[in-house]
């Protein structure tokens, strides 16, 4: 059953057909087996909503010894890498034995966000395709580091890898753009539109000129440039409306070297929690690269790079060192809670309440390059928070990471039963 | 052909009453009869409008009638199929295609089915006999629609149309959908608004490298940088005493250089640099000399040293600190790079082994210490990778230095350990892992070169980075010189009279160039540059149809057309100046002139765009960087690199040289490197017998082996590439290969797999091997009509693993892999070797087979049944003098098919 390498291909689509068969067949009962504390309350009709959708993944992954609580269930003692998220144990969930039976390796990283199949359709795209439309980026990728180690985290429904920002300069320019950006834009758009007109009207000769057959065939030509000039106009007449402005200040030079990627992800959090104040964008990934910086804390400088250390054979020096740095990309987020959390709406609710935080990555055991038990947390959203959730992933009917990932997508109003290999949810034992 | 049509309508409305009889009376059977009388209406209607109607002779219907309309009529239409028609319009593609499919049905024996009533010999030939003549006589040759630029040939476009050989689209463009195995068939080639969305951008980013923006100089400023604001990656550096040392004169820059953190330059311009350095705990006494280049700050962190510009060497004589200062221009992006250029150790194969050797033979104790810290416990099977990674494996290895009961009983040269020790210290992962412990010895012992502080002052004045000087040549290419007193106007028509024939790859009559005139007068009437409006221009003219899209002339294909069909084919770029011109001068579709073309722009090397873009996807091997073979294999990523090189320079070969088409089943050679071929092919070629024959240039160091021909080694079937792309990393399908084999190699692609029967889902527990499983489809006469020409070519292949290894024997089970089958024709088969001999004898098939191949990657059509028997004229007229594989390519060129729309 728990194939860890199974590839892509016919033994998969046999899997998963038998993980829906099963799925149909244990009922819910079975659920109540799961080791979970707070499962009692069967909240399939929740009402609650959330708004927007972060979602962060660790290219070198999260050691799990140090990310898991000891004890499962509600009062559990943080583990070394939450320490720094003391503050906000109320706040998230964290999840333990979850994962989408993806294949191994650095190459099927993907699996984070894609599910079963890595580079398929990721769930913050499918959400971005339902709720993005509504705010001015319907979805932004962002990176610390140069997003070398898996290029993309975000997939489109093609399969499409979606290019991620590196610099926070570049962000923060599309978020508060200057008046010489704006003016530039405006330019763009005005003397693009006006130009389309003469590029159809010689288009329209053409077609003219070919046969039937091939004439129709350009209607695809035709169709497409009418979506291109709807969002033209759309942006023309929304090019005065007026632009979100901040006091914030960004440092002189980007940090974009290995060194400086914890500046670089303080910088992050900084700008997704004013995309998020400002309502200019609702769902946001953030990719964490790990190369073979070395990362120096206190003046003394670690083992070995970030790289090497993650192959850490279990030598409890390199753990050590290694859940340093997880430890620090913690600290960070940190920052990025108490901001969320500080931003308060009128009704009393935060940011956060209307925010899901997905934090994963797509590589459970970077050391053997296993992709099984993927260590998240989850936090905002409106769940109810507090415990550490432990799925025993050797019974046949354990939930899947993306049954977790359904329950994230209905919250966000989303109306799916399915994602990639699972089509149930977690709304039981989560909500 | 007209004369033929009147005849048959005439014929067809004489008999259409007596066919609606005899449909009457056989529906007696089970059909109620109002449907009959709606059809009649209808049969009467249609065959009073086409001309290309022909009814459907008495013999045949009977055929039909007794043999497939049980199951294929109008009322039960088995597989959506109905083939009960009173007459056929030949003159509509979905009959020609539904007929065909029948014809290929009848021919193979797959219907009617095995458990049904069968047909006569005579009664098959007659009813194939009919179809053939009746496809042949109705199917046209051409039929590709306009078809949108793959991405691939939009990329290439760009570079030839711009010049920038190496413009990559960007991150995020959309793929395109495959259509029967390639990515350029034209109804493959769908336009979506997130694709003309993605046309959009790509036209801003060209018209803003052609004409950027204007810039400011900014304020000039001072920066200074540290040891403590370097970057520190691996074992490239460390901070020792307030200053930074570096060890490695390495390659790779994140192995062994350093570079500020915070010192990215804004704007290109002439800067002062300055850079103090020192010696630290020196072996020797001459100067040190420390590289100093100008780094991308975007470049990737794994790039050489070598392909950033060096600004200067600074010497540096004394362990007290020296300071140089120095102008240089630097350009936006870029920030400095320090490498210590004659450093006692480098991170390269060679010259690290061969440095770790001369150490061992030296120092017994320093040998004695590394076998403790790579290899735990004396037990060489173990090696201790993970942990000996920078200063975790430098502070075992100094531990062990300093232990005086440190094991020196395997501390000499031949012991296994230090062979071992030595392989791997020549080895991929273990090269890096080893250098990297060795930096902390440097580190702690010297020498090193201590880098104390750089600090950039400026801009001094501003200068042209690469993004102005690119700029300035591309505008000059763009526009030409401007003539004396020439007004905008003038200059711009001239301009667009130049290069929209280019953009558009064909004429561009006046109008045309008016309304693109038109849209720069415009932009001037509203106060913009002349620059501006050459910009707004690169944006619309890449954005319109005539630039998107291939095959636009009115009517039956053109010279132009023709130019860009051969071009594209050939070198998946644009017409060139030659090609457009024997076009205009109508010289082009002259047959001898279209052969000396074809010549010229035929691929000579592996790595043109035609011999990896269509191996890839013919083979499949497009698949490769996307499978994972299971760790169990051992198979790494450089290998996959090598796998897919093998393909291309073993087509490349064949082509270039005009082997014969069965050197592609089994050749006597082989392209691949002398390990590659010991580790994967257990094949070791003997000094001598290597080829002097030239081989092509390959960066990987393949070359090309003599082998023996009718082995199992060589050839397509037994390439890894090939084995790998038709697995899927982890375990084997003998179905899936066999299907391969038969669609890729043989041409014969059985039908789709029935829709109500369950893939076969490998057992894991490895209690029954794959052939057991697969007794099934051979017992059951509905699966065998197909599996009886699948399995055995399948199972023949068993004993290649999924990364192209051979197998004896079946993994979890341990039976030995029984790969004995009996093709079709009753040919019997032990092993691959016999299906290569078998292909070799009927060469043709495959000729045959990759023969449509090349057309539908050239044509951006699937060949028809009617272009197919041309196709099949060609393959024998080839076999006849010599089968050579340029001189097939050459006649595919100068056929009907590949002439005509």
């Amino acid at each position: 059953m728990r194939n860890q390498s199974a590839p892509p291909g016919i033994s998969i689509i046999g899997r998963r057909q038998f993980l829906r068969s099963a799925a149909a067949l244990i009922a819910l009962p079975a659920l109540e087996s799961f080791p979970v504390l707070g499962a009692a309350k069967a909240a399939a009709g929740s009402t609650k909503k959330a708004k927007n959708l972060i979602s962060i993944g660790a290219y070198l992954g999260w050691h799990q010894n140090a990310f898991y609580p000891k004890e499962v269930g509600r009062g559990y003692k943080l583990p070394t890498t939450l320490a720094p998220l003391a503050n906000h144990q109320n706040d998230f969930t964290v999840f333990s034995g979850l994962d989408h039976r993806a294949p191994n390796g650095h190459g099927a990283w993907s699996n984070f966000l894609c599910g079963n199949t890595p580079k398929a359709y990721s769930m913050d795209q499918v959400v971005a395709d339902q709720i993005g439309q509504q705010s001015r980026f319907p979805s932004v990728q962002l990176t610390a580091g140069t997003g070398e180690g898996s290029k993309a985290m975000s997939f489109t429904k093609q399969g499409i890898g979606l290019p991620m920002t590196q610099r926070p300069s570049v962000f923060y320019k599309a978020l508060f753009m200057s008046e010489a950006d704006k003016a530039r834009m405006e330019y763009m758009l005005r003397s693009g539109r006006s130009s389309l007109d003469l590029v159809l009207d010689d288009a329209l000769r053409l077609q003219k000129s070919v046969t039937r057959t091939d004439g129709e065939k350009l209607e695809e030509y035709f169709d497409s440039m009418r979506s291109v000039e709807k969002r033209m106009e759309r942006q023309i007449s929304q090019i005065n409306d007026p632009l979100p402005t901040t006091d914030y200040k960004l440092p002189d030079s980007d940090p974009i070297t290995p060194n400086l990627l914890m500046e670089a992800e303080v910088l992050m959090y900084d700008l997704m929690a004013l995309a998020l104040d400002t309502e200019s964008s609702r769902v946001l990934s953030f990719f964490i690269d790990g190369l073979g910086q070395v990362f120096s804390f206190d003046g003394v400088p670690l083992r070995s790079g970030y790289h090497g250390l993650s192959h850490h054979g279990n030598d409890p020096e390199m753990i050590r060192d290694l859940v340093s740095i997880e430890t620090a990309h913690m600290h960070c987020l940190n920052g990025f809670l108490n901001q969320l959390k500080e931003k308060k709406r009128p009704d009393g609710t935060s940011l956060l309440d209307e925010t899901i935080v997905l934090v994963g990555t797509g590589m459970g055991d970077a050391s053997r390059h296993s992709n099984a038990d993927l260590p998240t947390l989850v936090a905002g959203g409106g769940f109810d928070h507090g415990s550490h959730i432990a799925i025993d992933s050797n019974k046949p009917d354990a939930p899947l990471l993306g049954d977790l990932y359904i329950t994230l997508m209905q919250r966000l109003g989303v109306e799916t039963n399915e994602f990639s290999n699972a089509s149930r949810n977690m709304n039981q034992l989560f909500s | 052909m007209g004369a033929n049509a009147q005849t048959g309508l005439i014929v067809g409305l004489a008999l259409a009453p007596c066919r609606v009889l005899r449909s009457n009376f056989a529906a007696l059977r089970k059909r109620r009869p109002y449907i009959y009388v709606a059809w009649f209406a209808l049969a009467s209607t249609f065959s009073l409008h086409a001309k290309t109607e022909l009814p459907i002779p008495d013999q045949t219907y009977d055929i039909l009638a007794n043999y497939c309309l049980d199951c294929h009529d109008e009322a039960e239409m088995k597989g959506d199929v109905n083939l009960d028609h009173v007459s056929i319009d030949w003159g509509q593609k979905d009959n020609r295609e539904l007929w065909e499919k029948a014809h290929f049905m009848a021919k193979e024996g797959v219907m009617p089915p095995a458990k049904k009533r069968q047909p006569s010999e005579e009664e098959r030939a007659a009813l194939l006999a009919w179809l053939d003549k009746n496809l042949l006589e109705n199917t046209p040759i051409g039929g590709t629609p306009p078809r949108r630029l793959s991405a691939e040939e939009y990329r290439s476009t760009i570079r030839e149309l711009f010049d920038l050989p190496d413009y990559e689209l960007p991150l995020g463009f959309p793929k395109d959908s495959e259509f029967h195995g390639f990515n350029n068939v034209g109804e493959g080639l769908v336009l979506s608004p997130p694709l003309m969305e993605a046309y959009a951008k790509v036209a801003e980013q060209i018209a803003d490298t052609i004409y950027p923006p204007a810039r400011k100089a900014p304020p000039s400023t001072t920066r200074t940088a540290g040891p403590n604001d370097m970057v520190l990656s691996f074992s490239a550096g460390k901070v020792v005493d307030d200053a930074l040392l570096l060890v490695s004169r390495g390659h790779e820059i994140f192995r062994s250089c350093s570079w500020p953190s915070r010192m990215e330059i804004m704007s290109s311009g002439r800067y002062r640099v300055t850079v103090s350095a020192a010696k630290h705990k020196p072996t020797w006494g001459g100067p040190m000399k420390l590289e100093i280049r100008a780094r991308e700050l975007s470049a990737s962190d794994r790039s050489r040293a070598e392909v950033f510009r060096l600004l200067k060497v600074m010497e540096v004589p004394s362990t007290e600190p020296t300071t140089i200062t120095f102008e240089a221009d630097l350009y936006e992006g870029q920030t400095l790079l320090f490498r210590w250029m004659n450093a006692d150790m480098a991170h390269d194969y060679s010259k690290f082994a061969q440095h770790m050797r001369e150490w061992f033979e030296k120092d017994a104790r320093w040998l004695a210490a590394w076998q403790h810290t790579v290899f735990p416990n004396g037990d060489f099977s173990k090696i201790r990778t993970s942990v000996i990674r920078g200063r975790s494996g430098w502070e075992i290895l100094s531990k062990a230095l300093e232990d005086p009961n440190l094991d020196m009983s395997n501390a000499t040269m031949d012991n296994k350990l230090t062979v071992k020790l030595l392989e791997l210290a020549d080895s991929n992962t273990g090269m890096f892992n080893l250098a990297d412990v060795l930096c902390h010895y440097y580190f702690t012992n010297g020498p090193a070169l201590e880098f104390h502080e750089a600090t950039i002052e400026g801009p001094l004045k501003m200068v042209d980075g690469p993004r102005e000087q690119l700029a300035k040549k591309l505008r000059q290419q763009f526009t030409g010189a401007r003539k004396p007193g020439q007004s905008d106007e003038v200059f711009t028509k001239e301009i667009l009279t130049s290069f929209l024939p280019q953009a558009f790859r064909r004429p561009v009559d006046e109008q045309t160039i008016d309304t693109y005139l038109g849209i720069a007068e415009r932009h001037w009437e509203t106060g913009n540059s002349f620059d501006d409006a050459m910009h707004l221009l690169i944006r619309n003219i890449l954005i319109s149809p005539r630039f998107l899209y291939r095959l636009l002339s009115p009517g039956e294909i053109d010279e132009y057309d023709l130019a860009s069909r051969l071009s594209y084919f050939l070198t998946q770029a644009p017409p060139d100046k030659r090609l457009l011109e024997l076009a205009r001068s109508g010289a082009l579709s002259n047959p001898k002139t279209l052969r000396a073309e074809a010549i010229r722009l035929m691929p000579t090397q592996p790595t043109d765009a035609m011999v990896q873009n269509f191996t890839s996807q013919w083979l499949d091997t497009k698949l490769l960087p996307e499978i994972m073979p299971d760790p169990v294999f051992n198979f790494s990523e450089a290998e996959i690199g090598i796998a897919e090189e093998e393909v291309e320079h073993f087509f490349a070969e064949i082509l270039t040289r005009n082997l014969p088409m069965t050197d592609f089943i089994d050749p006597d050679f082989h392209y691949t490197t002398p390990q590659f071929a010991k580790d994967n092919y257990q094949y070791t070629p003997s000094e001598n017998a290597v080829k002097k024959e030239a081989s092509m240039a390959s960066d990987s160091g393949l070359e090309k082996l003599p082998i023996q021909r009718g082995g199992r080694f060589g050839g397509l079937l037994a390439q890894s590439a090939v084995m790998t792309a038709t697995a899927n990393g982890v375990d084997t399908q003998p179905v899936l290969r066999g299907v391969w084999v038969l669609e890729n190699i043989l041409g014969m692609p059985p039908p789709p797999a029935p829709k109500n029967v369950p893939a076969l889902t490998p057992d894991t527990r490895g209690a029954t091997t794959p052939r057991e499983l697969l007794a099934a489809h051979t017992n059951e006469a509905s699966c065998a009509s197909c599996h009886k020409r699948i399995d055995p070519v399948g199972f023949v292949l068993e004993n290649f693993d999924p990364v192209g290894n051979w197998r004896e024997e079946w993994p979890k089970s341990g039976k030995r892999i029984d790969s004995s089958g009996t093709l079709p024709d009753g040919t019997p088969l032990q092993d691959v070797t016999h299906l290569k001999s078998w292909l070799v004898d009927n060469i043709d098939h495959f000729s045959q087979c990759l023969a449509e191949k090349l057309m539908t990657y050239a044509t951006g059509r699937v060949p028809n049944y009617k272009e197919r028997k041309e196709i099949e004229t060609i393959v024998e007229a080839n076999h006849a003098k010599g089968n050579g594989f340029q001189d097939l390519v050459l006649a595919l060129v100068a056929s009907e098919t590949f002439r005509t729309k």
